[in-house]
């Protein structure tokens, strides 16, 4: 994976994804100089000690003079390391990690370069702080989990994990150069939902390519049913002119050019195959939205207070407000992509509604179930999604003595966000597994009765687009004869969905 | 700690949580032989076709000798019955995501074995024999966690435990699931080897038998509400803390009061603030203060709530856990006849709409913990205490750790969001409502775990605001069972200024926290009679 190049201006949400996989970062030449020039400004403003005006803000009280600066910070940093439950997967801190670091690249904290290498280093070699998963409410940024990261940085204490497993911060930082961070750094570390937006920037990666995903899947179905092609049909979406659903009608167009199965003459099908165009559609436009605003984030000085042309200024850029909204916004926009798709599996499964295909899409039916438990499992996850659909930014408790008494809950959303994500993949893998089992007897030219009873009718091909995304989960799932444990199959489509391999050639992965 | 032997009837949730926590032995009872071996014999004449309808064939009998779900239009003849049965268990075990945590699968191991001792699923005695050795010998199935619908029944999770148990030893590409056993994870045929337990090939109906219940659901929400009778037990000492560290008014509790508004939860908690503060020289002390604020003086109107909501979640559980939950069951009839009845008796719905319940009052207790952990580190609310108790040197002091129960409080209002108000329609349409427990029971516990690091902060914070008070205000008595709370609470190392690793010391002082308040104040009233 190549080098990813932060300039704090145009980090993406790919990027931060392959941070998070692994790829290793460099600081850019200009954003050093920037830097270095922005953190002369914090010098010529006399170097303000922002952590003891912060703890007199916060408590209300001028703070004692007799503690030293380097004491300060430890009890700054050490007071905000308030995480509680299961420490956070090694790639969602490397994520954390490279979004702080960018933030900070932006130039507008009064930070020297240093405090973007220290953190360089430890993701070029690995070295992960342990970071709890839970209490952050997002808005004088993901305090919490950025200051179990400062901790570490800084060697106070706590753990990290590292390629010699979880070692005290000291041992893991011991080849690291040494880094004492100044009043503005240490604060300039913690301050910012930094964990919302990155893990925000995963959901976008990961939800472009399930709905990229989706349509392919999709195209299955469509064939698997010998569904109408109207419903694709782009001039009807263009009247609409909804920008998604005309897209998503293309590409469904382009793959199933030239169908046998898919055609004008079929009769119009239900809504979760009818109006997919238009759910997806909208599900893209949303996701566009997202990118954007997470895009946006990715890139802004999410710090306070800032150094900004020789003034200091205190605002409320730290606020998870933007990244709590979007996320809300892409996990309702994944749900519906879920419940379409989870109503897809119940019709290719169900005898009466599949077009003459078996019950549950297995011959023998009654000593085998084929795939009914498949479509239970795809309709739980799918009520999952709703519970993890509520949205999370609507609440606010006040923090901070009244000062913080508006608070985000992105990261609540963010992290519910990604929990929809890993449901749609499996939900999808059902769909994919039905969808060939379906299409297996497309190709065969059996046809069913009423009663179960195999008939002889038209053999037909799939479209070339249709073969390879059969060919993908035939390459990991047989054809199903008899019954097998579905589990380890429903594991194999899934794992082959996360990898992208149902993608279409048109997306751009 | 003593076995305990099992019939399908007076399991409580006592001995539910030491099976699955700490390996309390279990057996069949002796007594429970005679139904099981009369119904199993019933299923095993039907499965030979010996029993006849009217016209004098082989009678159709649900999942003996159909299909399954919308199947059982189809009839299966005599030789494919035990096909039938092992297909069962492999296309239904069809779960996905994380495994449940392992006391909740041994729990559900226990249940399935329970309901089937009641002697209503015409399994043998050897299929619950083996469930039990499973449990005695610590191999514990890894049951995937999501994708079940709660009815019919889990599904799904019990057809992980069957392909454990009831694989084919003779086939060698036989699926055998997983195991935990020791500490390690192991496919299931090794765990089971090691463990010396040998497979148990299916008979007539008993996969069925091992599959048809809402037990991951149950096994999920007993033990929530396990943890949960703690929780409340925590957030009444948490509060009488609280109260005196804030020098709260003691009028709002008193029995004459809620003797006006009887309601038990409110009576029983009111009780126990007077009892936990008797003898406090903190309370009632502030002149001119009459009333506090709600989250102080209406403690036992919310708390209390949620104690009259456990008491009637664990009356449901109760019923749930002793319950023969399976389709069809097999029973004596009027005329003293065995008779197969197709019903619902799988159905989640009961243990899903008190999952739902019990988020709701746990996350009323934690919310009002929450609020209270506010008061003790907010400055003009809490009786002149320190800011935030920063007193001790620099840094923010417990500030930090009340943004993170405002995280976790928060969280619990996502996941309280009702999972059993939804329903898909699965099975073509056959099972056209489904209850959804399952979400809701694991999501159930997932809020009682987040309420008890809430009441776990605030038991912190207001120990810390206690000992201010002892140390700058002089010697003053403390209630006699806040005295004792923190008692405990101080052996706390001080120097933890990372309240997150303070944190990781509170959990295990729990039970010492938890017997040195009972034995100070041995009239405490607990929640669903739980130590």
């Amino acid at each position: 994976m190549s080098t990813v190049l932060l300039d704090g201006r145009s980090l993406t949400p790919h990027d931060v994804w392959r941070v998070a996989n692994g790829a290793a970062v460099e600081l850019c030449r200009e954003s050093r100089n920037r830097m270095q020039a922005n953190h002369q400004d914090w010098v010529k403003l006399g170097s303000p000690d922002v952590l003891a005006g912060k703890e007199a803000w916060l408590l209300g009280s001028t703070p004692e003079q007799r503690v030293s600066s380097p004491q300060r910070l430890r009890a700054f940093v050490e007071s905000h390391c308030a995480g509680v439950g299961e420490p956070l997967p090694a790639a969602w801190v490397r994520a954390l990690m490279v979004g702080r670091a960018n933030v900070l690249a932006r130039a507008c904290s009064g930070c020297r370069p240093e405090a973007v290498d220290i953190l360089l280093h430890m993701l070029n070699h690995n070295v992960h702080p342990v970071v709890p998963r839970l209490g952050s409410v997002g808005a004088a940024g993901d305090l919490a989990p950025l200051a179990h990261v400062a901790r570490v940085v800084f060697r106070l204490g706590g753990k990290a994990e590292t390629e010699a497993g979880i070692l005290l911060a000291k041992e893991a930082m011991s080849t690291a150069p040494e880094f004492s961070p100044t009043s503005k750094e240490a604060l300039s570390f913690i301050n910012g939902a930094t964990l919302s937006s990155t893990l925000a920037a995963l959901a976008c990666v990961r939800g472009e390519k399930l709905l990229a995903t989706s349509e392919t899947v999709l195209a299955m179905t469509m064939e698997a049913v010998l569904a109408q092609s109207h419903c694709i049909d782009q001039f009807a979406l263009s009247a609409r002119g909804q920008r998604g659903g005309v897209e998503v009608a293309q590409r469904l167009t382009e793959m199933l050019q030239g169908s046998e199965m898919v055609r004008p003459d079929r009769q119009p099908d239900a809504f979760s195959i009818r109006c997919a165009p238009s759910v997806l559609g909208a599900a893209q436009d949303s996701l566009r939205h997202v990118q954007k605003i997470v895009t946006r984030e990715l890139n802004g000085a999410c710090d306070n207070p800032l150094v900004l042309d020789g003034r200091l200024v205190e605002c409320g850029n730290f606020h998870g407000a933007p990244v709590g909204l979007a996320m809300d916004q892409l996990k309702t926009a994944m749900t519906q992509v879920a419940t379409l798709s989870e109503r897809r599996t119940f019709r290719m499964t169900h005898g009466d509604l599949s077009g003459r295909l078996p019950s549950f899409l297995v011959e023998d039916t009654g000593t085998n179930s084929g795939f009914m438990l498949a479509q239970y499992t795809a309709a739980s996850l799918a009520s999952e999604c709703k519970g993890l659909a509520m949205p999370a930014s609507v609440d606010s408790i006040p923090t901070g003595q009244h000062h913080e008494d508006h608070v985000s809950m992105a990261p609540i959303a963010a992290r519910a966000c990604l929990r929809i994500l890993d449901a749609l993949s499996e939900i999808l893998g059902i769909e994919a597994l039905c969808a060939a089992q379906a299409l297996d007897f497309r190709i065969e030219g059996a046809s069913f009765s009423a009663d179960g009873e195999r008939q002889n009718g038209e053999r037909l091909s799939p479209t070339q687009a249709v073969q390879r995304a059969h060919k993908a989960i035939r390459n990991i799932s047989p054809s199903w004869t008899t019954d097998r444990v579905l589990h380890l199959e429903l594991q194999a489509s899934t794992a082959l969905i996360r990898g992208g391999g149902l993608l279409h050639e048109a997306s751009p992965w | 700690m003593s076995g305990i032997d099992i019939d399908g009837s007076r399991l409580n949730l006592q001995q539910l949580a030491q099976v699955a926590r700490s390996g309390r032995q279990v057996t069949l009872a002796p007594h429970a032989l005679e139904a099981m071996r009369r119904s199993e014999a019933w299923v095993q004449s039907a499965a030979a076709g010996e029993i006849l309808n009217t016209q004098g064939h082989p009678r159709a009998i649900y999942g003996i000798n159909t299909g399954f779900g919308s199947l059982a239009r189809l009839k299966i003849p005599q030789e494919s019955l035990t096909v039938l049965q092992r297909n069962l268990i492999r296309s239904h075990a069809a779960g996905v995501g994380d495994p449940a945590p392992r006391d909740v699968s041994r729990a559900m191991v226990l249940l399935r074995a329970n309901a089937l001792a009641k002697g209503a699923s015409g399994c043998r005695p050897e299929l619950v024999e083996r469930l039990l050795a499973l449990l005695n010998a610590g191999c514990d199935p890894i049951v995937p966690s999501q994708g079940s619908c709660g009815s019919s029944g889990d599904l799904a999770p019990l057809a992980h435990l069957g392909l454990l148990l009831c694989h084919l030893e003779s086939d060698p590409d036989s699926e055998t699931g997983e195991a935990w056993f020791g500490e390690e994870r192991l496919s299931g045929r090794e765990a089971l080897q090691r463990a010396g337990i040998s497979t148990l090939p299916l008979g007539p109906k008993e996969g069925l038998a091992l599959t048809n219940g809402a037990q991951l659901s149950t096994a999920f929400a007993a033990l929530a509400l396990f943890d949960a009778q703690q929780l409340i037990q925590l957030s009444e000492i948490a509060a009488a803390m609280s109260i005196e560290a804030l020098r709260g008014v003691t009028r709002a509790f008193h029995p004459s009061v809620h003797a006006l508004r009887p309601y038990p939860g409110a009576q029983a908690c009111s009780a126990n603030l007077l009892l936990l503060m008797a003898g406090s020289e903190l309370t009632d002390t502030v002149s001119g203060k009459v009333q506090d604020a709600y989250s102080l003086r209406c403690t036992p109107q919310i708390v209390g709530s949620a104690r009259d909501a456990l008491t009637h979640i664990q009356a449901q559980l109760l019923v749930e856990l002793n319950a023969a939950t399976d389709n069809p069951v097999i029973c004596m009839d009027v005329d003293d006849e065995i008779k197969a009845y197709s019903a619902g008796l799988f159905h989640g719905e009961h243990v899903g709409m008190v999952s739902d319940y019990l988020k709701i009052a746990s996350s009323e207790v934690a919310n009002l913990s929450e609020r209270r952990l506010y008061r003790l580190l907010t400055a003009p609310l809490s009786a002149d205490l320190p800011v935030s108790l920063a007193h001790s040197g620099p840094g923010l002091g417990l500030m930090g750790l009340q943004t993170t129960a405002a995280a976790l409080v928060s969280e619990n209002k996502s996941l309280g969001w009702p999972s059993s108000v939804d329903s898909i329609p699965t099975c073509e349409d056959q099972e056209d409502h489904v209850a959804m427990s399952t979400t809701a029971a694991r999501r159930a516990s997932e809020v009682v775990r987040n309420s008890l690091l809430v009441v776990q902060i605030e038991l912190l914070a207001a120990s810390r605001a206690l000992q201010w008070r002892l140390k700058t205000e002089g010697p003053i008595a403390l209630g006699c069972g806040t005295r004792a709370a923190l008692n405990i609470l101080e052996t706390l190392p001080e120097h933890l200024t990372a309240p997150s690793d303070a944190l990781e010391h509170l959990p295990p002082l729990i039970p010492a926290i938890l017997d040195a308040v009972a034995e100070r104040c041995p009239d405490l009233q607990n929640v669903g009679g739980s130590p």
